[in-house]
């Protein structure tokens, strides 16, 4: 389905969906941390896919990325993009000092894919209870490298049936001052068919 | 001079031109070069194969109508189809894990298609840095047809 023809409404109600979705999701990060934890509102962006990785800030920024899948009664796919600084000070919070720079490594990598599980867990939850559809993550996987490489395994799979992107995008603020902060883009792609039926539980028009 | 080849497009050029592709995962970048004419071509494709029906999207998505693409565009701004060479880089696994599905292997899936549709339009591959799992800059000098392939996690890039 050609994500272009979303009108106002229908972007408003995949923004309120995911405000939710979000909301969970920031409250497990919070109480994990022992910070509090803001979300910002969410932006529904629909772009070339071509223009991703320009929009996460170049496409050779190095990003901590995890993925899952989505399955269920809905399909799609989860990417969490940590910057490197974000990444780094969620694991000095998490799991004690970690140096002065990201080091990956069993302990951390693990660390990493369980913040991404908890947040996709909390997320689907609360959209799945909205939407009165189950929605299940799939076993979280990461990498660490340039955000171009990171993000086109998602790309990959959503060009096979389009040449657009639709990004849910709710970033993470933490409340302490700005170098401390944590930030990070939460992109939920689904499915064209998925965004229909998003679409329709959610009282929207097709 | 440089010029970005993004996802999905493919672009020829010529002497001295830089085509580069910045941040390649699964994804596959392909160079054509005609060291003649010093005219060539580089294509950052996303998927192995153009299906014959309903393809969707440009030609430069897929690796092998990429390909072809950028050969016919070569041709026709006056390259010799006898001295055109390849260069293949990119085609990793960047999620590696034993959870395997179909979208895991894409990346070898593409590198494996670059190689079948060079080998069969007689174009001789002389040089690639393909799999792994590791993501991957890519600059494609058309003034040398040397191809310097960046990694993030390492300092001196692997020429081609």
């Amino acid at each position: 389905m050609p994500f272009r023809k979303l009108n106002n409404v229908q972007m408003d109600i995949l923004k309120e969906t995911s405000n939710v979705g979000m909301g969970h999701a920031a409250t497990a990060l919070s109480q994990m941390i022992g910070h509090p934890v803001k979300l910002r509102v969410p932006h529904v962006t629909i772009t070339e896919i071509s223009q991703v990785p320009e929009y996460l800030g170049g496409a050779e920024k190095m990003m901590v990325g995890i993925t899952l899948q989505v399955l269920g009664d809905a399909r799609g796919s989860i990417m969490l993009l940590f910057p490197q600084e974000s990444a780094h000070r969620l694991l000095c919070n998490l799991i004690g000092d970690q140096g002065k720079v990201l080091i990956m490594n069993e302990i951390t990598i693990s660390t990493l894919k369980e913040v991404g599980n908890i947040l996709a867990s909390a997320y689907l939850s609360a959209l799945g209870s909205m939407l009165h559809k189950t929605l299940i993550p799939s076993v979280p996987l990461l990498a660490y490298d340039m955000a171009g490489a990171v993000v086109d395994y998602v790309l990959i799979d959503l060009s096979k049936s389009s040449d657009l992107a639709m990004l849910v995008e709710t970033d993470f603020v933490g409340e302490s001052p700005s170098d401390l902060a944590i930030k990070g883009h939460f992109f939920l792609i689904p499915d064209p068919s998925t965004l229909d039926m998003f679409l329709a539980a959610a009282g929207g028009d097709q | 001079m440089s010029e970005q080849v993004s996802i999905a497009e493919a672009r020829i050029d010529r002497a001295p031109t830089v085509l580069k592709a910045y941040g390649l995962g699964s994804c596959v970048a392909v160079g054509l070069y005609d060291p003649e004419t010093r005219l060539g071509g580089m294509g950052h494709m996303l998927l192995p194969n153009r299906p014959s029906s309903n393809p969707h999207g440009s030609e430069s998505k897929y690796v092998d109508a990429g390909i072809r693409q950028i050969i016919d565009e070569l041709l026709r701004a006056g390259a010799n189809r006898e001295t055109l060479v390849a260069k293949i880089a990119g085609g990793a696994n960047m999620f590696e894990t034993s959870y395997q599905t179909l979208i895991n292997s894409v990346g070898a899936r593409n590198a494996k298609s670059a190689r079948q549709i060079l080998g069969s339009l007689d174009i001789p591959i002389i040089g690639e840095d393909v799999g792994g799992n590791r993501g991957r800059t890519v600059e494609f000098d058309l003034a040398t047809g040397k191809m310097l392939v960046y990694c993030a996690h390492t300092e001196k890039p692997v020429s081609l």
